[in-house]
């Protein structure tokens, strides 16, 4: 189902849902120096032997349907020089949130979880401690709602937040070859915490702006001052 | 700063406290144009929160961007009729209003509203005034003052993008919306700046005169008993009413004419090449970070490039023919949209981005000042609506059709060659018109020193907001002793 094409040490990440058969090939460019390897393929320590050959090329088919051939294969080119290719099988993974989410309280919190393909199932997890606390329908439905978009994409929404709900979040999409996990942390602010800055930047516009205007009529102030001098100047 | 009022020249002061004001019209055209782009980064965001699509949260772009233009009118309208400062403070505290509703929203709706809507008009408040103050601020500085105001979207847009990460970073987007609220009311302040500045309702003849001498370029400024005059007429019809506030009369403006189709056209290219560099790089191969890096080359050269056309256009060989200048850089731009698909590494990108941003720089900072220019400092107010809200449409449509032939086609090529020949046909036109344009002024200038007639439309340097093109005409016989004194009335489009 799937090959590859390789000249020079190269890495291939190959993303595997459910279980198939997968070709593997190393191919070696016309231009390269290598002329004639010795190729072998392994996994880990194991070696495996290919399944067809070419001038060029060297193929390995493989049938995955457990999580346990999930691995990187490398494909070894012996000569004067030598190269090899490495492929990563995996599990789809899943985009989670790297920073934190911010969020307030008596507001809601999202967590979407995106994976490539639909998976088996999805579960949601807190953490309480350092236990995966698996957040299911058990708990209240007014707090929490698990809502399943589409094949591939899971969102978990938090109600009514309160500062105990901050913390890490995990959500694991389960494959038949394995399952990912994607990881969110939340911090949940209170709404003072924006306010100073706000309160602040207001009270510099306040400020600029009765300077301003006071300026305005001091000058104005002067003008007429000065205007009245100057009439009185003309008519003497 | 001006001397005491009786004896202040009504002609701009070309300096002083205008300087001051170029500094608030900076900070506020910064804000107009810079504020719905900078918003982008909240947009991913908000589409998780609400479970929305993508295009759903387009809309909020979308109709802000709408308002902001499309409310020109009603903009030109206000400033018409109170001023620039009150309509800029105003404005500024719209958009600080809009803005804090929005970070209490509970729904895509309720965006739509807090931060399309009523932003969108705030900023459409602060943008117009803005762009009338410099007008009534300078003259013999003013495509110099143009190209300096105009840099602050670059600036600001360089500012808040980072400031807007910092911002949801630290406190997710509705703090974040909460603290921009209060820093758009620094519009406010910006209004504060903008002292108004006009003739005032007491000159007399013989100050015309000496005005008129002055004159840079041979504007007239008329005085006060005209105005005077002009409202007691009173009995107008409905139509000479609303021609007060907005001059419709525009429309039987040559030189307007030719902006308005000239613009209208180009904006059908302007903005989606912008919209979709990034894209375009990322779809070459190009990682995300340098996809990101080539907008803010854009937006550095830009930076530098208006205030440097500003200094350009002001030379003495460049602004009497500003008009070729202005279409020289529509059809420079066009030219370098087509060039782009040339560019395939990323050094081409990044030349290709350079000579995009130098030239939407020189575009942007001559926008407004080649109006000014044609229609001259009066009327400007209302022309700026009239051409904003016509524009409305086009910058509108711009993207979308970009994208929709991106889609079709599947290669962002098709829609560079359509900008770039939009462009360089809206630059083409422009150049050949204004070269008819320039000719029958000067006829007409010709004529007019030669016959001495009345001119049909007097264009009067009025910094009141009432326009004279349809009173005029009736107050003949009071205008004429003016005329007499004043040998050099000429046009505003001549060129010194």
């Amino acid at each position: 189902l799937l090959t590859d094409v390789s000249g020079t040490a190269l890495e291939k990440n190959i993303t595997l849902a459910s279980p198939t058969k997968v070709e593997l090939t190393c191919k070696l460019d016309e231009n390269s120096n290598l002329k004639n390897p010795q190729v072998t393929w392994k996994r880990g320590s194991e070696t495996i032997s290919h399944t067809s050959k070419t001038p060029n090329s060297w193929t390995i088919q493989l049938t995955i349907s457990e999580s346990s051939q999930l691995g990187s294969y490398i494909c070894i080119l012996k000569g004067e020089i030598e190269v090899s290719a490495t492929f990563h099988l995996q599990v789809p993974k899943i985009d989670g949130k790297e920073k934190r989410i911010i969020t307030y309280e008596a507001d809601r919190a999202v967590m979407v979880c995106k994976t490539e393909y639909d998976p088996k199932a999805w579960t949601w997890y807190m953490t309480n401690g350092t236990e995966l606390v698996p957040i299911n329908k058990i708990l209240p439905t007014d707090k929490f709602q698990i809502k399943r978009q589409s094949g591939n994409v899971n969102r978990l929404e938090i109600l009514k937040l309160t500062q105990e709900d901050r913390g890490v979040y995990w959500c694991e999409a389960a494959f038949e070859l394995g399952s990912s996990k994607g990881r969110f942390e939340l911090k949940v602010l209170s709404i003072t915490a924006p306010l100073k800055p706000f309160i602040a930047i207001v009270a510099e516009v306040a400020i600029l702006v009765t300077t301003i205007v006071l300026y305005e009529v001091y000058s104005k102030k002067k003008e007429k001052g000065a205007a009245k001098e100057f009439d009185q100047i003309e008519q003497l | 700063p001006a001397p005491a009022e009786a004896g202040r020249a009504p002609g701009p002061p070309d300096g002083g406290w205008g300087w001051v004001v170029l500094f608030g019209a900076f900070v506020s055209i910064g804000f107009a144009y810079a504020f719905p782009k900078g918003l982008a980064i909240f947009f991913k965001e908000i589409q998780d929160f609400f479970g929305t699509s993508y295009s759903e949260i387009a809309w909020i772009s979308s109709i802000m961007l709408a308002t902001t233009y499309g409310a020109g009118p009603i903009s030109s309208i206000l400033v018409n009729r109170y001023g620039s400062r009150p309509v800029v403070m105003f404005g500024g505290l719209l958009c600080g209003v809009g803005m804090i509703s929005a970070s209490f929203c509970t729904s895509i709706l309720q965006l739509y509203i807090c931060v399309g809507f009523i932003t969108g008009f705030g900023l459409a408040l602060n943008l117009q005034p803005s762009v009338i103050i410099i007008g009534k601020y300078f003259l013999k500085r003013r495509p110099l003052a143009n190209g300096l105001a105009m840099a602050g979207s670059p600036v600001m847009l360089c500012t808040l993008a980072p400031l807007n990460q910092f911002l949801f970073d630290n406190f997710g987007w509705r703090g974040s919306f909460l603290i921009l609220g209060a820093i758009l009311l620094n519009c406010c302040v910006a209004g504060a700046l903008f002292r108004p500045i006009g003739a005032g309702t007491a000159l007399v003849k013989t100050q015309v005169a000496e005005e008129e001498k002055d004159a840079l370029k041979g504007k007239i400024t008329e005085g006060g008993p005209m105005e005077n005059k002009t409202e007691e007429e009173g009995g107008k019809d409905c139509f000479e009413k609303v021609n007060q506030y907005l001059d419709f009369s525009l429309f039987k403006h040559r030189g307007f004419l030719i902006y308005l189709i000239g613009n209208v056209l180009m904006f059908l290219g302007f903005f989606a090449p912008i919209v979709f560099l990034a894209p375009y790089a990322k779809h070459t191969g190009i990682d995300e970070y340098s996809a990101a890096f080539l907008l803010s080359i854009l937006a550095i050269v830009d930076m530098v490039a208006r205030p440097a056309t500003g200094v350009i256009a002001n030379s003495r060989w460049v602004r009497p023919r500003i008009q070729y200048f202005f279409s020289f850089a529509i059809a420079f731009n066009g030219a370098c949209h087509l060039l782009c698909p040339l560019a395939s590494s990323y050094t081409g990108l990044v030349v290709y981005s350079s000579f995009f941003g130098l030239a939407f720089g020189m575009v942007c900072a001559m926008l407004f000042e080649t109006l000014m220019d044609l229609v001259g400092a009066a009327r400007f107010t209302s022309a700026v609506g009239l051409v904003t809200i016509a524009e409305c449409c086009t910058i509108l449509l711009g993207p979308p059709i970009g994208g929709i032939l991106i889609d079709t086609f599947g290669d962002y090529k098709y829609m560079f060659i359509k900008c770039g020949a939009v462009m360089v046909l809206a630059g083409t036109f422009l150049f050949i018109m204004n070269y008819y344009n320039y000719r029958m002024l000067a006829k007409e200038e010709k004529e007019r020193k030669t016959k001495e007639e009345d001119p049909k439309s007097v264009k009067t340097e009025n910094e009141g907001k009432k326009n004279w093109n349809k009173d005029s005409t009736q107050d003949g016989p009071e205008l004429e002793p003016l005329r007499e004194e004043g040998e050099g009335v000429k046009k505003e489009m001549n060129g010194t």
